[in-house]
């Protein structure tokens, strides 16, 4: 056992951090290939991919596009989600149990089966498939996570804040606007950062929702079938740091505020 | 911004809001209810009431004019072509493969990284292990067959330190998926075992120890029982993210890898009456997935001692 703490798991450890890593940095590298085909070894370098590629009309639009998605769904997810976990904290027993299973449901389906009955379900309500489609797809997504992250500040909350502004003389959207808002903020933060990532890495409701404007994950699916070059690894590096570093900020930011909370 | 609200006091309507939220219940609960109820209805319930409904009809979308038909030829067809019924039981076989891979894998990291590692770099470890989640599946996905093509990175490793038979056939098959799918699935384990292995008190360990008991014996007696939760609700999240895996197996696996989420997808592109049938094959993959981890919850899910 000592022989195992000692050195077998933290080489182990390592061992496993070189396995999330290395095909990321693999790609990173082969970004810097001077060829226009994909393979190792890599004997000339260059920078020109990385240059063209954040030029490259065809990403850029795919890349706004994911962009503007991410941002117009989380901020419906929000919108729904907080009144939900406030409908939340308003139940009890089975009625609770009951609601919170159907506000989580889309979590957990299956992604191709969601995306198929939202699909359906579209057109139905006379909408084409496209922008507005990949956005009300990524809302249901997102809208249960920002419902139980509101949900479990908000149920560590107590009534003595609220209670106590009332007794000051606050009214009911006072209480709302000064004490209950900035009591969710830091997880409504969280929420927001997460949605935005989880709208941005989606692939399968964008497939199946979107019309003939890819989004930035829905091109590269297609690239990687027909049409591969060092600039899509380029490219692929750059949205991946960029992705990371927003992630890693947010869970920094929220383990922060719960390290500090816990130390009070 | 109070100020603003303390002089919106001065409208009387406003006044009749407030004083209408402070008398009558049903408007304090119309409030919040209203749209999340509508939200509820229209993104989730209803896109699956329709898709039940569209699974039973003949055909669908209905011609002008007609009345539907009620078949149930669409779930029979599931058992009409070998096809559909491999690419199924595949992926349940391959999602229990995967789920105990991924256990085994990572339970580990997650006891160092929980128990062994000093408290004050847990944070540290913990985002570095979390920070390559962040990529879309795609990429991932990308990075792998970068590694492990014929002429990928791991291929050209071995034949530089003089391995022989060069190149292997590493990917599109079912290894590469499954390197792929643990890269995907790992961090859905990792979080439930670490909460639950932390939760852990370190006297009950070294008490063990005390007393004698080797390292074996304290990982199945006190480890292992004290994290069952953890345990299962890593496997069940594992397990349904496997099953309903879309992307991956189209770019890591081979023509023998195929699954079921994507022979849905398929069959749902397709003319004809593919609404129908994809609505079905969703119906069949969803009621089967939830029974299984159902049982498997029923099996395993740690029951709570009476307290006597």
């Amino acid at each position: 056992m000592r022989y195992l703490r000692g050195f077998s798991l933290p080489a182990y450890f390592w061992l496993f951090i070189a396995y999330l890593f290395a095909p990321l940095l693999v790609m990173a590298a082969m970004g810097l290939r001077d060829s226009a085909f994909i393979a190792f070894p890599i004997t000339k370098w260059t920078t020109h991919w990385y240059a063209d590629m954040v030029f490259d009309r065809e990403m850029l639009s795919a890349l706004v596009l994911s962009a503007r998605v991410a941002v117009l769904s989380t901020l419906i997810a929000l919108a729904v989600g907080l009144p939900t976990a406030l409908l939340l904290t308003r139940t009890r027993g089975v009625m609770r149990a009951i609601l919170v299973a159907i506000v989580v449901m889309p979590a957990f389906l299956p992604v191709v089966v969601s995306s198929i009955a939202l699909r359906m379900f579209i057109s139905r309500l006379g909408i084409e498939p496209g922008t507005a489609a990949i956005v009300f797809g990524h809302a249901a997504g997102s809208t249960p996570f920002v419902a139980v992250m509101a949900l479990t500040r908000l149920d560590s909350m107590g009534h003595n804040l609220a209670d106590a502004a009332r007794d000051l003389g606050a009214d009911e959207v006072i209480v709302f606007v000064r004490v209950v808002l900035p009591w969710l903020a830091p997880a409504l933060f969280g929420a927001f950062m997460f949605c935005l990532l989880l709208s941005f890495e989606d692939f399968v409701r964008s497939f199946f929702l979107g019309g003939f404007e890819p989004t930035f994950p829905v091109l590269l699916f297609a690239k990687l079938r027909f049409g591969l070059n060092p600039g899509i690894a380029a490219i692929s590096t750059m949205v991946l740091f960029t992705t990371m570093a927003l992630g890693l900020y947010a869970e920094r930011f929220t383990r922060r505020r719960r390290l500090r909370r816990d130390d009070q | 911004m109070t100020r603003l609200l303390v002089h919106a006091r001065d409208f009387r309507a406003y006044r009749a809001l407030l004083d209408l939220h402070a008398r009558a219940g049903w408007f304090r609960l119309s409030i919040v209810a209203a749209l999340p109820v509508a939200w509820i209805i229209v993104a989730n319930l209803a896109p699956l009431v329709q898709m039940a409904m569209i699974s039973l009809y003949d055909r669908y979308p209905l011609a002008p004019g007609t009345e539907p038909q009620f078949t149930l030829r669409h779930y029979t067809a599931f058992f009409g072509r070998p096809l559909y019924l491999t690419a199924f039981l595949r992926t349940f076989v391959f999602g229990t493969a995967v789920t105990a891979l991924t256990l085994v894998v990572v339970f580990p990291i997650a006891f160092y990284i929980s128990k062994v590692a000093a408290p004050a770099r847990r944070t540290r470890l913990l985002l570095l292990v979390i920070a390559p989640f962040w990529v879309s599946e795609v990429i991932r996905s990308f990075a792998w067959i970068l590694m492990l093509a014929n002429r990928g990175a791991v291929n050209s490793f071995a034949s530089w330190i003089g391995l022989p038979g060069t190149p292997y056939e590493l990917l599109y098959n079912n290894v590469s998926l499954t390197i792929g799918v643990i890269y995907l699935t790992s961090l859905y384990m990792l979080l439930p075992l670490y909460a639950a292995l932390e939760k852990i008190d370190r006297s009950v360990l070294e008490a063990a120890s005390d007393l004698g008991a080797p390292g074996w014996r304290r990982f199945t007696r006190i480890v292992l029982p004290l994290s069952r939760e953890g345990v299962v609700t890593g496997c069940t999240l594992v397990f349904l993210l496997t099953v309903g895996l879309f992307a991956m197996p189209q770019l890591l696996g081979g023509p023998n890898t195929t699954m079921f989420a994507t022979t849905i997808g398929q069959v749902f592109a397709k003319a004809g009456d593919s609404w129908p049938l994809g609505s079905a094959f969703s119906l069949i993959l969803l009621a089967a997935a939830l029974a299984y981890v159902g049982l498997f919850m029923l099996l395993f899910q740690p029951r709570r001692r009476k307290t006597s």
